[in-house]
């Protein structure tokens, strides 16, 4: 603390790269660890999708639906298989049609919404409509109010839109909407006649659930085979699928990491070689009246290391603000779950991070630490008294 | 081999500017327990030097200096450095106290470094600091102390571990006449209650106060008039 506007800047500077670091080990497993979470958010471990797709991704659907779940069902591990279906419809607002995401579901066996407020829809509740929070506000509703919705016009096969009217049973978060998103859910065979697909009894997607999350590679492996002609990942194939997409992204990050990480040793090194450099005559002395290699060494070191640490908490705090604001950023990006995040705290890796802190704080301070200890004494103090 | 302290045919060279300097070019004399020694010589005969030998700060290019008898160049750097800690007290010039720890608290570092325990070494240092007369200046830093006040400290300082000797390297260079009348009541007062001292200086009242004067001249003792002979010690050995 002799020089005062040299050591703020130097914990500044730990500060920097510090928030850097943290941002950085936050982002490389952030989104992964955010998009496990959200799969498992409901501990459904398996889903069952058309072949050659993933869940949602495309209009495709599984017909039979109900032979399909029974086949699901029949698995000793699984304990409940939840049908989805997906599909656009409207809802009238005035004079004007609005274009809905709709959710067909089994409230007994869902993974795919969280009731805010009201209640859920009963298992074969076909009066009644979940909505999320952008459709509830933008149509003004609470639950016990009505809403029209209204399927698909077909001009080509000149089919008639079919209407149904519904009770607004509660408000949900649907946990794959993008921000804003206006989805509505109805159980199953509602959304089925709304979208012409009564008939063939068709869903989008199956999630199962199985006993535990040891059982669920097994029960994968098992449901494969029972079912060729669909695709059935466990959550562990899915993370596995979203790491390989990321890995640039990773890298990325590691490679920004070891940067900071690599300026904070380079900044500390400067600042302590100039200091020891500066109190070389104060050294010497102290050398000269006893005072142990090993004492000045591990004076430098923790000169360095108390640096690292100031600077790393305020760091940190600079850290978690850049990450709020970054995060706010990316997950603006359309088409995302708004319940994905990129920066997403993990204790082990926010340990490694502070030990990796720690040791580059130890190791920047390691070489003045040694040009303190080689100093000669006499030679320092004769240079001083000249 | 008798006597506190003992050197033999000391000799110092080393490299500047590309040329060899004969600090020291063989010097011995013996030091006995309780005495005042002044070294005093002009600039670059060797005083400074042959002070760092007699403390095992340097090591000669020949010759020896043995401590009650241990010899100093024979030992490892921890050990040397035991004997700097807890056997020599050091005064220097330019004082050389830690600026961001108070009068009391560069007075406690050799006894912190020596193992004493806090309570211990922080009442000595009280003690040591009333010794020089700063009882009252125990908690200012050196930034705020005058420069006799700051030397005060060091002399506290090299007296923490009990030491068998002092050195001191032109202990009032830096001070005015009167703040170094002060220090020079200090040393005969240390050397009354016991002291071993060894100091080397440009100051005639620090070297009359002193009960021996050696004097230096070009790297050789060329007058210790109440020392042993350098052929004598050399001689002997």
């Amino acid at each position: 603390m002799r020089h005062r506007v040299r050591t703020v800047l130097a914990v500044a500077g730990v500060a920097v790269t510090t928030a850097m670091l943290l941002d950085m080990v936050l982002l490389a497993g952030g989104i992964e660890r955010s998009f496990t979470r959200l799969l498992e958010g409901r501990g459904f471990q398996i889903r069952v999708s058309p072949k050659g797709t993933l869940p949602f991704d495309t209009e495709a659907t599984i017909p039979d639906a109900a032979g399909v779940r029974r086949r699901i069902a029949a698995d000793s591990a699984v304990v409940a298989v939840g049908p989805v279906l997906a599909t656009s419809l409207y809802a009238r607002h005035g004079d004007s049609l609005v274009t809905l995401f709709g959710y067909g579901i089994d409230p007994t066996a869902q993974a795919i919404y969280e009731v805010e407020r009201g209640r859920d829809l009963g298992p074969d509740d076909s009066t009644g409509v979940l909505l999320s929070v952008p459709v509830a506000e933008r149509f003004g509703l609470v639950p016990g109010d009505t809403l029209i919705l209204q399927s698909r016009l077909d001009p080509e096969a000149v089919r008639a839109a079919v209407s149904r009217r519904l009770v607004v049973r509660g408000i949900v978060r649907w946990l794959y909407d993008y921000k804003g998103q206006p989805s509505v859910g109805t159980i199953v065979t509602v959304l089925q006649d709304l979208a012409g697909l009564r008939a063939g009894d068709r869903v989008s997607a199956f999630a199962v659930k199985v006993r535990t999350d040891a059982e669920a590679a097994a029960a994968t492996e098992r449901l494969r085979s029972a079912l060729p002609r669909l695709e059935v990942n466990s959550i562990a194939d899915f993370v596995r699928r979203f790491r390989e997409r990321l890995v640039y992204f990773r890298q990325v990050s590691y490679i920004i990491g070891s940067i900071s990480l690599i300026v904070t040793v380079l900044l500390l090194s400067t600042l302590l070689s100039i200091t020891v450099n500066e109190r070389r005559g104060e050294i010497a002395t102290l050398r000269a009246i006893g005072v142990a290699r090993g004492t000045i060494v591990g004076g430098v070191m923790l000169e360095g290391a108390l640096l690292t640490l100031v600077g790393g908490a305020l760091g940190a705090a600079l850290g978690a603000v850049t990450a709020t604001y970054l995060d706010r950023i990316l997950t603006a990006f359309p088409g995302l779950p708004a319940s994905i995040s990129f920066f997403v705290p993990d204790p082990q890796s926010l340990t490694l991070a502070g030990a990796l802190l720690v040791a580059t704080g130890v190791l920047a301070g390691a070489y003045p630490a040694l040009l303190a200890a080689r100093a000669p004494i006499a030679a320092t103090l004769r240079a001083e008294a000249t | 081999m008798s006597g506190l302290l003992t050197a033999v045919g000391l000799r110092k060279d080393y490299p500047m500017n590309g040329e060899v300097v004969h600090a020291l070019r063989g010097v011995s004399l013996t030091i006995e327990r309780g005495e005042y020694v002044a070294v005093v010589g002009p600039s670059g005969s060797g005083k400074s030097t042959l002070l760092q030998l007699l403390g095992g700060i340097d090591s000669p290019t020949a010759g020896s200096v043995h401590l009650d008898g241990v010899h100093l160049e024979a030992l490892s750097d921890r050990e040397l450095t035991r004997i700097r800690l807890t056997r020599i007290g050091f005064v220097f010039q330019r004082f050389h106290l830690l600026p961001v720890l108070t009068a009391l608290e560069n007075v406690e570092l050799p006894m912190a470094e020596a193992g004493l325990a806090r309570a211990e070494r922080r009442a000595r240092a009280r003690e040591l600091l009333r010794y020089v007369g700063l009882e009252s200046r125990v908690s200012h830093r050196p930034t705020a102390l005058s420069g006799g006040e700051m030397q005060r400290v060091a002399i506290a300082r090299a007296l923490a571990n009990r030491p068998a000797m002092i050195l001191a390297d032109e202990p009032t260079g830096e001070l005015d006449a009167a703040t170094g009348h002060t220090i020079l009541s200090l040393f005969r007062r240390l050397h009354d209650d016991g002291a071993t001292l060894v100091v080397v200086t440009h100051d005639e009242h620090l070297a009359r106060e002193a009960g021996r004067v050696v004097q230096m001249l070009d790297g050789r003792m060329v007058a210790d008039p109440s020392g042993i002979a350098p052929e004598q010690v050399a001689d002997g050995c």
